[in-house]
C-alpha cells in the first residue's frame, strides 16, 4: 500500500503548484465557457449583421430585363448600386464595396417571351461572407423563375409534370439527436481529449523528470517503497489530474452552453436530451481509460527525460499527434468498428460520436475500454521497467 | 553493519558519452566505476570513504543504498543482501547527500511525515520521534513553513530530520557537507558523531581530508574505482610518510 502514501504526497504537492492548478481547474472551467460564449456571440452577431444588411448589387442591363430588375428593387434585401462603372465591377467586388454584379443579355426579355433560356451572369467574391448574399440572390432569382415557368405552363396549357418527372420526398429516419450527436460528438471529444492530455502533461513532467531534476529522486529511491509503488503512486495522481481536467472541461462546456441564450428551442431540446446523466456517465467512462492511457505514456517519457525541458520537448509533438488522431474521428466514412475500436484516441473520438448520437454498439464499447486499459497497462509496465533501469534513472 | 565484498560496477557508455569523455574512451564500451573493492563498516564506528571527484564513492554508496545493482560482488547491510533483499535494506538505512534534495512545496513536517509513512512508522512513534528531532535541531520555528521559503541552513536541518526520522541502523552520507557553509557543515558533523554515539553504522564519503580527521574511525581510500587503502584512521596516521593528509593521499594514489 506504499503507492497510496506516494499518491497522497503527490496530490498535496501538485495541488500547491499554481501552474498545474491553472491548467487543471482554471483553464477548463473558465476558458471553455468563455471561448464558447465568445465564438457563439461573434458568430450570431456577424450573422445578424449580415442578414440585416442589404445585399449590394450592381445590375447591368436593367433596361433589358425590367421585370427581373423590379423583382430585385422591390425587396428591402437588396441595395442597387448602379452608379458603379461596369469596367470597375471587379475592383469593387475585390474591395468588398459590392457583394455581387448581375449582368443580363440584351435580348433577355425576348428570350423569356419566346420560352427560351436567358443567360444571367453573376460575379462575386467567393468568401464565407458571400453565403448570405448568395442565398438572398438565389431566392429572388428562383421566385422570379418560378413565376415565369408558371406563366409559360399556363400559356401552353401544360402540367407541372412535364418539366418535373419525379416528385421526390426525402424521409430521414435519423432522429434529430442522432444528427446533432454525430455533429457535436465529432468535435466534443477534442475538448476532453485535449484537456485530458494537457491535464496529465504538467503533473507527469513534474513527477517524473521534475523529480530527477530537483534531485529528490534519490530520497524516494532509498526509501522502502518498491519501484512499482513509486510508479503506481505517481501514475494514479497524474490520471486523477487528467480525469479531473477533462471532466471540468466538459463541465465548462455545459456552463458555456447554458449561458448561450440564442440557441433555437428545437435544438436546445435535443441538446438537453443529449447531455443527460446517462450519456455523460458513459462519456466519463471513456475519459477514465483515456486519462489512464495519457498518464502512463507521459509518465514513461517523463521518467526517461533528463530534465523538465527535455520532457516538454518530447511531449509537445505528442500533442499535435493527438489532435491529428482526434481529427480523423470527424472525417466522413470513418466509423467505430472492430478495428477502429482498438486504436487509442481515435476510438474515443468515434465512440463519443456514437454515444451522443444514441447509437453506441456495446460490443465496440467494451473493445474501446479493453484497448485503452490494455495500452495503459503496457505503458505502466514500461514505466516500471524504466524506473528499474539505472541508465534511465541516472542518465548523467 | 555493512559488508562489501569484491564489489565491481561497470557502466555501459553510449556513443555520445564516449565522445564527451574524450579520446581515452573512444573505443571503450564500458566504464568501470568501481573495481573489485571490499571493506566492512562496523556499528558504533564512522567509516570514511575518501577519494577525489569521480573516484567511485557515489556509485559505491548508491549500490549500498540499492539504487544501483553491482555488476559483480556483494553487499550486506544488517545481514540483508542489497540485491535479493533490497526493500529490507532500504528499511534499515538513512541516506543523505550533499544536495539538499527536498520537496519545495511541502513543509518540513510534511516532508518528514512522508518519509516516516514510507518506513511504516506508527502515528504515535512518529510524533514522539519528530518532536525529539525538531527540538534537537531547533526546527519548531519553521516546521510549518514551505520548504521553498526556507534558508539553506533550515533546509539542511530538514534534510537531516528526514534522514533520521525512522531511526535507521545504518547511515549513509554522500559528501553531506559539499556546498555548505561552516555552520551548516558543523551541524552535519555533529549529526554524524551523534550517530556513532547511538551505536549506528555510519559510512561517510568526502574529499575533504580535514573532516576525515575530525570524525572518522576507519577509512578507505578509493581512486579511479580501485581501493588503495583500508584500515583504521589511527593506523593510517601511524603509517603516514607525508606531512599532511592531502599529500599522503596524493602519494598513495600515485602508487596505483
Amino acid at each position: 500500500m506504499k503507492f497510496w502514501i506516494i499518491a497522497k504526497k503527490e496530490i498535496l504537492d501538485i495541488t500547491r503548484d499554481r501552474r498545474t492548478m491553472l491548467m487543471m481547474v482554471v483553464l477548463p472551467l473558465l476558458l471553455v465557457p468563455v471561448l464558447l460564449g465568445t465564438v457563439m456571440k461573434i458568430d450570431s452577431f456577424q450573422k445578424e449583421k449580415a442578414s440585416e444588411e442589404p445585399v449590394k448589387i450592381r445590375f447591368v442591363g436593367k433596361e433589358y430585363a425590367p421585370e427581373l430588375y423590379q423583382a430585385f428593387v422591390s425587396t428591402d434585401k437588396v441595395a442597387m448600386l448602379n452608379q458603379v462603372p461596369v469596367d470597375s465591377i471587379n475592383l469593387y467586388l475585390e474591395e468588398n464595396f459590392l457583394d455581387a454584379a448581375i449582368t443580363v443579355e440584351k435580348n433577355h426579355q425576348s428570350k423569356i417571351n419566346q420560352n427560351s433560356q436567358a443567360d444571367i451572369r453573376i460575379q462575386y467574391k467567393g468568401t464565407d461572407s458571400f453565403n448570405i448574399a448568395r442565398e438572398k440572390i438565389k431566392s429572388l432569382l428562383e421566385s422570379s423563375q418560378e413565376k415565369i415557368i408558371t406563366e409559360r405552363m399556363a400559356r401552353l396549357n401544360l402540367k407541372r409534370g412535364i418539366v418535373q418527372a419525379y416528385n421526390i420526398e426525402y424521409i430521414d429516419v435519423a432522429t434529430k439527436q442522432e444528427i446533432l450527436g454525430k455533429m457535436i460528438g465529432g468535435w466534443l471529444p477534442y475538448i476532453f481529449i485535449l484537456f485530458g492530455f494537457m491535464g496529465a502533461m504538467y503533473p507527469a513532467l513534474d513527477l517524473g523528470s521534475g523529480e530527477k531534476e530537483r534531485g529528490t529522486l534519490e530520497t524516494i529511491l532509498s526509501s522502502p517503497a518498491s519501484r512499482f509503488d513509486i510508479v503506481m503512486g505517481k501514475f494514479l495522481v497524474i490520471m486523477l489530474a487528467a480525469f479531473l481536467t477533462a471532466f471540468l472541461a466538459l463541465a465548462g462546456l455545459m456552463i458555456g452552453l447554458s449561458q448561450i441564450s440564442d440557441i433555437p428551442p428545437q435544438i436546445l431540446v435535443v441538446v438537453n436530451k443529449m447531455f443527460n446523466l446517462k450519456t455523460m456517465a458513459l462519456i466519463m467512462t471513456l475519459v477514465l481509460p483515456v486519462s489512464a492511457f495519457f498518464s502512463a505514456t507521459l509518465l514513461g517519457l517523463s521518467i526517461y527525460a533528463n530534465s523538465f525541458k527535455e520532457a516538454q520537448s518530447i511531449a509537445a509533438p505528442l500533442n499535435i499527434a493527438i489532435v491529428f488522431i482526434a481529427v480523423m474521428g470527424t472525417l466522413p466514412g470513418i466509423e467505430l468498428n472492430a478495428l477502429t475500436a482498438m486504436i487509442p484516441i481515435l476510438n474515443v473520438s468515434l465512440a463519443s460520436k456514437d454515444i451522443f448520437g444514441g447509437s453506441i454498439n456495446p460490443f465496440y464499447m467494451v473493445e474501446v475500454y479493453l484497448s485503452l486499459f490494455g495500452f495503459a497497462a503496457i505503458s505502466i509496465i514500461l514505466c516500471t521497467r524504466a524506473f528499474n533501469n539505472e541508465r534511465t534513472l541516472f542518465r548523467n | 553493519m555493512i559488508k562489501v565484498k569484491n564489489l565491481t560496477k561497470d557502466f555501459t557508455l553510449n556513443k555520445k558519452q564516449r565522445k564527451e569523455m574524450g579520446d581515452d574512451f573512444k573505443d571503450t564500451k564500458t566504464l568501470r566505476a568501481v573495481d573489485n573493492i571490499s571493506f566492512e563498516c562496523q556499528p558504533g564506528r564512522i567509516f570514511g570513504l575518501l577519494g577525489p571527484n569521480g573516484a567511485g564513492k557515489t556509485t559505491s554508496l548508491r549500490m549500498i543504498a540499492t539504487m544501483l545493482k553491482p555488476t559483480s560482488g556483494s553487499i550486506n547491510v544488517s545481514s540483508y543482501d542489497t540485491v535479493s533483499d533490497g526493500q529490507a535494506v532500504r528499511g534499515q538505512i538513512g541516506f543523505m547527500t550533499g544536495q539538499t534534495a527536498l520537496y519545495d512545496r511541502l513543509t518540513p513536517v510534511e516532508m518528514v511525515k512522508y518519509i516516516a509513512d514510507l518506513h511504516g512508522m506508527s502515528k504515535k512513534k512518529f510524533q514522539k520521534r519528530k518532536d525529539k528531532i525538531f527540538n534537537l535541531l531547533d526546527m519548531e520555528g519553521f516546521a510549518d513553513r514551505r520548504i521553498a521559503r526556507l534558508s539553506t541552513g533550515m533546509k539542511q536541518k530538514t534534510s537531516i530530520a528526514r534522514t533520521i526520522i525512522h531511526d535507521p541502523d545504518v547511515m549513509i552520507f554522500d559528501e553531506p557537507t559539499s556546498g555548505l557553509d561552516v555552520m551548516a557543515s558543523r551541524a552535519i558533523v555533529e549529526l554524524i558523531k551523534s550517530c556513532r554515539e547511538e551505536g549506528k553504522t555510519v559510512i561517510f564519503s568526502t574529499h575533504r581530508m580535514g573532516e576525515v580527521n575530525q570524525v572518522c574511525d576507519d577509512i578507505a581510500m578509493i581512486y579511479k574505482g580501485k581501493l588503495c587503502y583500508n584500515n583504521t584512521l589511527d593506523q593510517f596516521k601511524s603509517e603516514m610518510t607525508q606531512p599532511t593528509f592531502e599529500e599522503e593521499f596524493v602519494h598513495r594514489v600515485g602508487k596505483i
